[in-house]
């Protein structure tokens, strides 16, 4: 009687372990957040301590990217595609229509079922409304027109909304913000909320909350002028991990959990980083 | 390459009096290619393209002349100080390897 008793107990056991196992599964896929470890200020001050202020200097100075503003301005007004428009002749001759348009994105697209930037929605614009080729991303025509349509929206303070239907995909975005990966192992997360303000070899690491509002930026690094997105490329880069396609589904959700960090603060394109 | 290349910014003080030393700020786009560097994808050296005069004229008189090689970087950005005596043009010219000359002139207005 004990033996059969223990033999049943056996079953059932082996019978509910898969679902313990799925429930521990289930309670994996949760966000863990950390605290922040400093807050902005404190980093600004360890920051002016450990690389000084040199790199600020140099952008009061003069911003290369600057000069990239007038080749926007000039592509925004260029007639493209087959049906004789440019983008001047939809959103108004200095683009007046665009005013503050760029503090409110990336945002939700029924038409896509996503979440559209601005680089990707120039893009859309281009093939849908003025028949003209998509320009290839991280070039320099994509990139001035982004920048000038950008520096519309210039000192406005960016206001991104994740209420209704952008919800999951910025709970996409913050998963994959969270999401470890690559050969070390590592999370945006880990970085730039956990360890913030502590060094990695020679570089420190800085909080998320300035990430987002001054792209495409003119990079010492690069020696020119590139999108938040290929900052997104060369960060997973360093984790080993394989990087994304540009305005691939995954980066546009990331990019709209990294500019929500940064609402209220006030758009500045172009910005200058080491 | 082309686009991008060549575009000239050049700061001076806003205010200043006649016989003040005044520094002059000069920003031009260009690759600045060592010939060193090696296309990722073709394996092919990228050919040498930099600048290699620079010129500065204060009303039409040389004031002064650099030599710049390979080692100076992309997007070159200099300052210099300048005697501001006289209502002049300041015109700097930049010319690199390929022949191609940048120039770009300023108004010296001494209050």
């Amino acid at each position: 009687m004990f033996k059969k008793a223990f033999k049943v107990f056996i079953c059932l056991a082996i019978l509910l372990l898969p679902l313990l196992f799925s429930k521990m599964a289930r309670a994996g896929d949760e966000i863990k957040e950390y605290e922040p470890n400093c807050t902005y200020e404190e980093y600004e001050k360890t920051y002016l301590d450990f690389y000084g202020s040199s790199t600020q200097e140099m952008a009061e100075e003069g911003n290369p990217a600057d000069l990239m503003l007038d080749d926007g301005e000039e592509l925004f007004k260029t007639v493209a595609g087959t049906r004789g428009k440019s983008c001047a002749s939809c959103h108004g001759e200095n683009g007046e229509k665009l005013k503050g348009v760029a503090a409110r994105y990336p945002k939700y697209d029924p038409a896509i079922k996503g979440i559209n930037t601005i680089a990707y929605q120039i893009n859309r614009c281009r093939v849908e409304k003025m028949g003209a080729k998509p320009l290839k991303y991280e070039s320099y025509d994509q990139l001035a027109l982004t920048l000038y349509v950008k520096s519309l929206s210039n000192g406005m303070p960016i206001n991104v909304s994740i209420d209704g239907p952008a919800r999951p995909f910025y709970e996409k975005g913050k998963k994959f913000y969270y999401t470890r990966m690559g050969q070390w192992n590592f999370s945006c997360a880990l970085c730039h909320v956990k360890y913030a303000c502590k060094r990695v070899r020679t570089n420190l690491m800085s909080p998320n909350r300035h990430h987002a509002d001054h792209w495409p930026s003119y990079r010492l690094k690069w020696g020119k002028a590139g999108s938040l997105q290929r900052r997104f490329r060369g960060c997973m880069k360093n984790m080993r991990a394989k990087p994304l396609p540009y305005q691939s589904e995954e980066y546009r959700n990331l990019e709209l959990y990294l500019t929500y960090q940064a609402n209220g603060l006030p758009l500045e394109v172009p910005g200058m980083r080491m | 390459m082309a686009k991008g290349i060549g575009k000239i910014k050049i700061r001076t003080p806003r205010r200043y009096k006649k016989g003040d030393v005044i520094p002059i700020k000069a920003l031009i786009t260009h690759p600045m290619e060592t010939g060193f560097r090696k296309d990722k994808k073709t394996g092919k050296r990228i050919p040498a393209y930099y600048i290699s005069d620079v010129n500065v004229f204060y009303g039409g008189e040389l004031i002064t002349q650099m030599q710049w090689t390979i080692a100076v970087s992309a997007n070159p950005f200099m300052t210099f100080y300048l005697k501001a005596d006289k209502d002049a043009p300041l015109k700097i010219v930049w010319k690199d390897i390929k022949g191609k000359v940048f120039e770009k002139t300023v108004q010296i207005k001494p209050q």
